[in-house]
């Protein structure tokens, strides 16, 4: 596999993409879809380390039929966003600020990620973004696209 | 003596912001100490709890803590983990212990030495947490320490809240004007909204003057039935308990970090048979200024959306109608988790403050939070009558 530098953080800030938390996740994200755990008795978007269904009981541990991985549409809004202005030295490559967004995945789930192409603003809280993908080391990983009509008007802080 | 379970002693290291003594060492300095405060000996003690920072380092206290600082045999002996709020839960720990027959006189001690040799405490967390899990999908995508997931919730609250940053300037500015007063701050100079603005952005809306203070160091208290008669401070009665940890779920269309935790003060104030009004002085858990203004309307101090308002006209300053964190909290005292609200509530009751020393204070209001405002646990103290 080859690897291309990311533009955010050093290798060594690859996910672990053999954890069984998160494995589906990233071996979706090496196909380009976006796969999501659902409760598989009663659909509730479950969050990653969630394993017990909060809206019907059931169990949703890991590797058991009760967890369901679903490729999920890659769309969403801006919960929250910030933009980090402190770069560890060792850990974070980008030459300068860099967002952080809050998403509320249209499937229901919510999780937090950066931007897959180099970027120095934070999107409005509300705007609608897409999910693409950056690689870090190895590893795929999911990352916001900014749509054409939520793209951020300007650097807010 | 026996007596209702009340807060004897207090012990403090100094708090250093430069690298030094591990943990360990600084747990024994501040044990010595408050024995030393309550005129007790070692063998006086038969209970420990001991807490800890959550990051996973080498010198991260624990119960060895017991060996390390001289004690004989004891009958409680635990390590207490309930993330931030381990400080307070500590406290209420020693007091059903001790309700119970099962220890007499309990020390709970914090420490933590988060700055080391050329390492400042930042980096210190922008390096804890892994690469499993979300956490480690979260670290690929730069949330590296606490600061960005805290901006997160800042931002978040000030669009529901329709605040601004002026509401963040406002926490940051009443906290230094409390510390100035107060010995035991790290951050003590003066500091007007021009000085804030001019601080450096950490993770937008939060800058450095928004952040906790990392510091070394270690606090001690000693809750006991006993009132030892060579004490040199007025005990601190522990009047009312409550702790609670709303369950709240990360999902698309609700708020995730809001809501919840008053009932551990709403169930505090019930034990101790009195209301906020009654209440002296309030000693939050602050990590960030945002928190201050949550925690403000989570425990009803301020109605939704108005602790911003309430902020900037003054009302947490010295001389506001609520002393709010009146050692400068974490923000400009110093980061000791549950211990900086802890320490300053016997400060205050036991008139010791000195130029930050609200007048007559009697009773006060503590409270630890833990993970994402996920945890709350709250103790009303009161001074004992001579």
């Amino acid at each position: 596999m080859t690897q291309t530098a990311d533009w955010l953080v050093a290798p060594e800030l690859a996910p672990d993409a053999g954890d069984p938390v998160m494995a589906p996740l990233y071996a979706a994200a090496t196909r380009g879809a976006l796969a999501l755990p659902f409760c598989a008795a009663c659909s509730t978007p479950l969050e990653l380390e969630q394993y017990v269904c909060d809206a019907c009981g059931a169990s949703a541990e890991i590797g058991t039929a009760g967890r369901e991985w679903r490729d999920v549409p890659l769309a969403g809004t801006v919960h929250t966003a910030t933009l980090v202005h402190r770069r560890e030295p060792g850990l974070i490559v980008a030459p300068g600020p860099y967002p952080v967004i809050d998403v509320e995945l249209a499937s229901g789930h919510r999780l937090v990620l950066t931007t897959a192409a180099p970027s120095g603003q934070a999107p409005d809280i509300g705007a609608p973004v897409e999910i693409a993908f950056r690689t870090v080391g190895a590893v795929t990983l999911p990352a916001v696209r900014f749509s054409r009509s939520g793209s951020p008007t300007a650097a807010s802080h | 003596m026996t007596q209702p379970p009340a807060i004897t002693g207090l012990g403090m290291t100094a708090m250093s912001v430069t690298a030094g003594p591990d943990s360990y060492a600084l747990a024994t300095e501040a044990v010595a100490a408050a024995l030393a405060d309550a005129g007790l000996d070692r063998g006086d003690v038969d209970g420990l709890l001991v807490g800890s920072s959550q990051g996973v380092r080498e010198d991260r206290l624990g119960v060895a803590l017991a060996r390390r600082a001289g004690f004989g045999d004891l009958r409680l002996l635990e390590h207490l983990e309930i993330k931030g709020a381990t400080a307070v839960a500590m406290v209420t720990r020693a007091v059903l212990a001790i309700r119970v027959g099962m220890a007499r006189t309990v020390l709970c001690v914090f420490a933590d030495a988060p700055i080391g040799p050329g390492k400042a405490a930042g980096s210190t967390y922008a390096h804890s947490g892994g690469n499993a899990g979300v956490r480690g999908l979260e670290r690929a995508s730069g949330v590296l320490g606490s600061v960005p997931t805290f901006a997160l919730l800042a931002s978040r609250y000030l669009h529901v809240s329709g605040g601004t940053e002026a509401d963040l300037c406002a926490v940051a500015v009443s906290a230094r004007a409390w510390a100035s007063g107060s010995e035991q701050a790290v951050n003590r100079t003066p500091l007007d909204d021009e000085g804030y603005y001019a601080s450096r952005m950490i993770s937008a809306p939060l800058r450095v003057l928004d952040c906790a203070r990392p510091v070394n160091g270690a606090v001690a208290v000693i809750v006991s039935s006993e009132r030892p008669a060579g004490r040199t401070a007025p005990a601190i009665e522990i009047r009312g308990m409550g702790a609670v940890h709303p369950m709240r779920r990360r999902r698309a269309g609700g708020e995730s970090w809001f809501g919840g935790g008053g009932q551990a003060v709403d169930d505090a104030l019930a034990m101790a048979g009195t209301s906020r009004d009654g209440l002296d002085v309030v000693e939050l858990y602050d990590p960030f200024s945002i928190v201050t203004l949550c925690l403000l309307e989570e425990y009803g101090f301020c109605a939704g959306g108005q602790a911003g308002k309430f902020v900037r006209g003054g009302g947490i300053a010295p001389g506001g109608e609520l002393p709010v964190n009146t050692g400068g909290g974490q923000l400009s005292g110093f980061y000791l988790q549950g211990m900086t609200p802890l320490a300053e509530a016997l400060i205050q009751l036991r008139g010791t403050g000195g130029d930050r020393q609200v007048p007559g204070a009697q009773t006060a209001l503590v409270t630890g939070i833990g993970g994402r405002i996920d945890h709350h646990e709250a103790l009303v103290l009161a001074r004992e009558a001579a």
